[in-house]
């Protein structure tokens, strides 16, 4: 049908896709520089260069052109554009844009398998974090002695602004990038996304949002951290400019990848999957983007309206003209307060999700993992003036939001009883992955204790703006959450990349990032309690011993991670091949052989248990039915969950999978 | 066989970080555009209250554009941008009395903020201007100020602060320069304590188009801000 | 270590559910994770105390409250921790599976245990609403009353803090002086961007908005030297945009502000 078989076995290369075979991630670029230019050049030309905010102007109609011109570039139109035209995208096109028989070739393009898109975020996360990492080495020196003069006093400001964000977008997309879109559709048992022209467009609109980030550097830089506060913002040079039309672009990627991931979610589980047989990983996900899909517009909304104060002197943080800095201040909190939970539940989930493979016992009270899931998503949209109770804006509302946010540790609680309730009595096999459980379970602790400290109103006007901030969400976003998500990836790579992880590396450098991790903060909270300010590029002398331990700390973790990009690399490259499911696993995905055929499943699975059966026999998961006469059409990839063929459950005499067969 | 792919590709992943880092570091580790230092000269000694000390002088002028600053006489990439010259990283001796002379050749209007209108932590309270002793100058007609204030570490507080009156709209302009033929020459002096690392800034926003005026020269090492090392 | 002491014979003593308590003690992993627990809430009992040395000698009643609740808090938290942690150590020294391979055979399949979890959610629940009133009595006690006689004016400004005394002529000044034991009022204000009006030792902060008026009350209770600091990033000197406060007698309080009477 779609590709004719030679006489000797081999496969023909795949027809269709038309002018998608054409576009990879170069014409992206090239596309993105012409349309950058078109509008620098119009916005050069009709814009009056005496007028004060024309290099505002300019820079955001650039980069606006970058961002559109870089999505024709790829390809990302196509779809809709033929189907204005009157030509639909055909089967074969569709085919060829799942990369079906493409090599490597597929992950330059517009491809909508959700496992290449899971692939492609996996990348685009380890580079940001390298980045983000490499400016976070950079603060640390300039940090290690009381006024080193490594960097000035502007481009420190820069690199901790750039750091922050770099660091925050990684840490939003690092779990629900590659694993929401890798791993997920196979444990719910879908042949692919809902959306997955849709996959493919959030992630180009990620890489696109690369370079607009990083460009503020190059003009001028941020002053204002990566909080953006105004009116500071409004006062900044272009760099501002390039800041928060990163943003935007980012936003609209998140929001796109969130109504998918959702959809998927909720409308394409596995036939028999109710939702007390869902995967705890599958609620963390959904939890996670269904908090960002209300969130991330809110810091969208606030940066579309720095824009407008930028570039054409609207007033909306502007005091004297009628705005205030608190209308900025609330719409970044309404985001910024549920964005961390957006981090920490994917990586928690995941953690939730690898802890009863490693001790071989079902996940602990899985209805309690549930509704702690749901409780902190509620009360995380209620808490955020706990990042304003010093600002004035409303003191007497102090009280109410100690009250949530305080309230928000029951949920949290339950977490930890999750976690260590999975733990008791079970076999434990000291795994990477269950090692990264053993570091949450230390780090959390530790960050959300903190947390309980800053949530009290008269301790957080002492302790607000402080260094003790700053390693309190370093505990909780990188000692829970990369450290989930770094578990996440060890127990997922064996499925994602077909080989083993070299675990002699991998201990190395969790070791390395965990001991430098705990150094490096510790010191850190050590620097705030006695009063060292955040964000200041030379401090008192009384702060030096801790902010030296606090930098030697840092170049353990770097040292760590390099180890663990190493280890990454090299397994990726050359490690041994993995078996289909070296953990023993019950979830879906380790039903499916490496490699992992385009389709996920040859016949989609009926389940008719959850994956937590340790110890209670070998009773079948689900129940895969012989192909049916129909089964041709199995292997597309837009079947879909319900489109697709699969079998009903027949009855006793239907054949039933009793061990998993391991290589 | 494996120990050698090992090596390698460890040398490897160190190797590309290190060249990263180098190439990061060296990128970002300049100090800003004020790498020319101005050293006061020393002139002698001199009486204070705390008895005889050296006697430091320096000489600095702002200008309306950033063509005769630090930034050379293209003005750099501002050239709009008014700036102090010549430069603006200056050194002074420690535990001693420093005379500053400023030539103030650029326009002004009225002070944000009075406070700063008013001399403070000079000898006496007092500066010259033209050479008539005062305490402060009319807060409507500002032109910039020399603020000195502290930064933190183990050193001597320093805080001076010097309004430097504007210069009217309708003075003679030098057809050559551009600038006013005869700026304000304000002359103050205050005494140094023990070696530090000390900032100075304009404290009359003029940044046109930003807000709070507060960007662009104000918020830009090199042109309406800079440090003072005592040493 | 002994084996288990589960037996199911009844022991000749107690009423059944101190027997069935008993019971459990006597299970290794019981006594072990208790016993890693009790060391690990020892430890932490007496780091409870570091936080507040490490932040110092509290120059006014407000700090003392913030240091007490670090302490507190901390204290209130050790169990918890202790309880986590003691259960992951043991983990590893008690249920690990030997050798490299996945193990041989899988755990008791314990889906729930309802004492366990009603036990846990209620306690925690007690701690969180420990938590809220230790916090609000506290928010209560520092507040004093916003007409003190003593008030200051503090105006921000990229990047230096300038002082008026609106009720003592108006006097200005850049280094900010007060009368000990006496409850000063300060009313922040920027002329610029947001900072952040930041007493260390005395433990108050309040953001300093333009175009509004914030206000921050607090009692210096000790004399000497103390730092203020911004604590919200507000530009290329945000690191340097600090100043001194000294608390002195309330005599010399007086002579300092007639020597500076003109606010020259």
């Amino acid at each position: 049908m779609s590709e004719a078989v030679m006489q000797h076995g081999a496969i023909a290369p795949p027809t269709g896709g038309r002018l998608m075979r054409r576009l990879n991630l170069g014409t992206a670029v090239a596309g993105g520089l012409v349309g950058g230019y078109l509008f620098w050049l119009v916005a050069h030309h009709f814009l009056q260069t005496d007028e004060p905010n024309t290099s505002d102007q300019v820079v955001t109609l650039t980069l606006l052109g970058w961002a559109i011109g870089f999505l024709v570039g790829i390809g990302a139109f196509h779809g809709p554009w033929s189907w204005l035209m009157g030509h639909d995208q055909s089967h074969e096109d569709e085919t060829f844009l799942a990369g079906k028989e493409q090599g490597i070739g597929r992950y330059f393009r517009f491809t909508t398998d959700h496992k290449v898109v899971g692939i492609q975020y996996l990348v685009i996360t380890m580079f940001l974090l390298a980045v983000g990492g490499t400016l976070a080495m950079m603060i640390r020196t300039n940090l290690i002695r009381p006024d080193s003069g490594f960097l000035s006093p502007q481009t420190y400001n820069a690199v901790v602004g750039l750091h922050g964000l770099t660091m925050i977008i990684a840490t939003i997309i690092m779990v629900t990038g590659p694993f929401g879109n890798f791993i997920v559709p196979i444990m719910i048992g879908a042949r692919d996304m809902a959306f997955p022209r849709l996959n493919a467009l959030s992630l180009w609109l990620l890489v696109a949002f690369v370079p607009v980030l990083f460009s503020a550097a190059f003009l001028g830089g941020i002053p204002t951290g990566w909080s953006g506060y105004a009116p500071l913002s409004d006062q900044a040079p272009p760099g501002m400019d390039a800041y928060l039309m990163a943003i935007i672009i980012f936003a609209v990627s998140s929001a796109i990848a969130g109504a998918n991931i959702t959809t998927t979610i909720l409308s394409m589980r596995a036939r028999g999957m109710t939702w007390n047989r869902t995967p705890i990983f599958v609620w963390g996900t959904m939890a996670s983007v269904g908090l960002a899909i209300p969130a991330f517009p809110m810091f969208m909304a606030s940066m579309v309206l720095l824009g407008v104060d930028r570039t054409v002197e609207g007033q909306f943080y502007v005091a004297s003209g009628g705005g205030s800095p608190w209308l900025y201040a609330n719409l970044f909190w309404l985001m910024g307060h549920p964005e961390v939970y957006v981090i920490v539940l994917p990586a928690v989930a995941a953690i939730m999700e690898l802890t009863p493979v490693f001790a071989r016992k079902p996940i602990f009270n899985y209805n309690a993992a549930v509704l702690a899931i749901v409780g902190i998503v509620g009360l995380s949209i209620m808490v955020w003036a706990h990042h304003m109770y010093a600002s004035g804006w409303a003191p007497d509302l102090n009280g109410s939001f100690m009250l949530t946010t305080e309230l928000i540790s029951i949920p949290t609680g339950v977490l930890f009883l999750v976690l260590i309730g999975t733990i008791w009595r079970g076999r434990i096999w000291t795994t990477l992955p269950m090692m990264a459980t053993y570091a949450v379970l230390w780090n959390f602790i530790i960050g959300g204790v903190t947390g309980i400290y800053l949530s009290d109103v008269p301790a957080d006007y002492d302790l607000h703006g402080s260094l003790f901030v700053t390693a309190h969400f370093h505990y909780t976003l990188m000692g829970a959450g990369l450290t989930g998500a770094i578990g996440a990836l060890a127990y997922w790579f064996p499925k994602m990349t077909g080989r083993t992880l070299n675990a002699r590396a991998g201990f190395t450098s969790f070791w390395l990032v965990q001991i430098g991790f705990n150094v490096t903060f510790l010191g850190m909270f050590a620097a705030g309690l006695a009063g060292q300010p955040r964000r200041v590029v030379h401090y008192d002398s009384v702060f030096g011993a801790a902010n030296l331990v606090s930098s030697v700390g840092a170049y353990v973790i770097g040292l760590g991670m390099l180890v663990l990009l190493y280890a990454v690399v090299s397994s990726w490259r050359h490690g041994a091949t993995a078996p289909a499911n070296p953990w023993g696993a019950k979830t879906l995905e380790w039903t499916v052989p490496n490699p992992i055929p385009l389709a996920n499943f040859e016949v989609l699975p009926v389940v008719i248990a959850d994956p937590y059966g340790y110890g209670e026999g070998d009773g079948p998961l689900f129940v895969p039915l012989p192909p049916s006469r129909e089964d041709d059409e199995a292997e597309t990839p837009d079947g879909g969950g319900r489109a697709g063929k699969h079998a009903v459950l027949a009855g006793p005499d239907a054949p039933r999978i009793v061990k998993e067969e391991e290589s | 066989m494996h120990l050698r792919r090992t090596v390698v590709g460890l040398a490897i992943t160190f190797g590309a970080a290190a060249v990263v880092l180098g190439i990061t570091a060296f990128g970002l580790s300049s100090k800003g555009p004020n790498n020319d230092r101005l050293d006061a000269t020393v002139v002698g000694t001199a009486q204070t209250a705390q008895g005889p000390v050296k006697h430091a002088t320096l000489k600095l002028a702002t200008y309306p554009d950033s063509m005769a600053g630090e930034h050379g006489t293209s003005g750099g990439a501002h050239p709009d941008w008014v700036s102090y010259g010549p430069s603006t990283n200056l050194h002074v001796p420690a535990h001693s009395l420093v005379t500053v002379t400023i030539d103030q050749y650029d326009g002004g209007e009225k002070i944000t903020n009075p406070w700063f209108a008013k001399v403070r932590g000079t000898v006496d309270g007092t500066m010259t201007v033209d050479g008539k002793t005062q305490t402060g100058t009319d807060p409507d007609a500002v032109g910039h100020t020399f603020t000195v204030h502290a930064a933190p570490g183990n050193q001597d507080p320093l805080f001076v602060s010097v309004p430097l009156p504007a210069v009217a709209d309708d003075a003679p302009v030098a057809t050559d320069t551009g600038y006013p033929t005869s700026p304000h020459v304000v002359v103050f002096s205050f005494v140094t304590g023990g070696p530090g690392e000390y900032v100075w800034n304009c404290e009359f926003p003029c940044g046109d188009g930003y807000y709070a005026k507060f960007g662009g020269p104000m918020a830009t090492q090199g042109y309406m801000s800079g440090t003072l090392t005592v040493s | 270590m002994s084996a288990d002491l589960i037996r199911d014979e009844e022991l000749p003593f107690g009423n059944p559910l101190g027997q069935r308590v008993r019971r459990w003690t006597r299970r290794r992993e019981v006594r072990g994770v208790l016993m890693l627990w009790v060391v690990l809430t020892v430890l932490l009992v007496l780091f409870s105390f570091v936080p507040a040395r490490i932040m110092g000698v509290p120059a006014s009643p407000t700090k003392q409250a913030v240091e007490d609740t670090m302490t507190v808090f901390t204290l209130a938290a050790s169990p918890v921790a202790a309880l986590v942690w003691a259960v992951a150590i043991y983990s590893v020294i008690g249920w690990r599976q030997r050798g490299p391979g996945p193990p041989t055979e899988d755990g008791p399949a314990i889906r729930n245990h309802g004492l366990t979890t009603v036990l846990w959610v209620g306690l925690s629940s007690v701690l969180c609403l420990f938590l809220l009133i230790w916090g609000i009595a506290e928010t209560q006690a520092v507040a004093s009353s916003s007409t003190g006689p003593l008030v200051v004016n503090v105006t921000g400004q990229q990047w230096v803090w300038t002082f008026s005394y609106p009720r003592q002529g108006d006097i200005e000044t850049d280094q900010l002086y007060l009368p000990v034991n006496q409850p000063v009022v300060f009313h922040v204000k920027s002329d610029d961007v947001v900072h952040s009006f930041w007493v260390v030792q005395m433990g108050i902060k309040v953001d300093a908005n333009p175009g509004q008026v914030t206000q921050a009350t607090v009692t210096p209770t000790r004399l000497g030297t103390f730092d203020v600091r911004c604590a919200e990033l507000c530009g290329l000197l945000h690191a340097d945009m600090e100043t001194s406060v000294h608390v002195v007698s309330a005599q010399d309080f007086q002579s300092w502000l007639r020597s500076n009477g003109t606010g020259g």
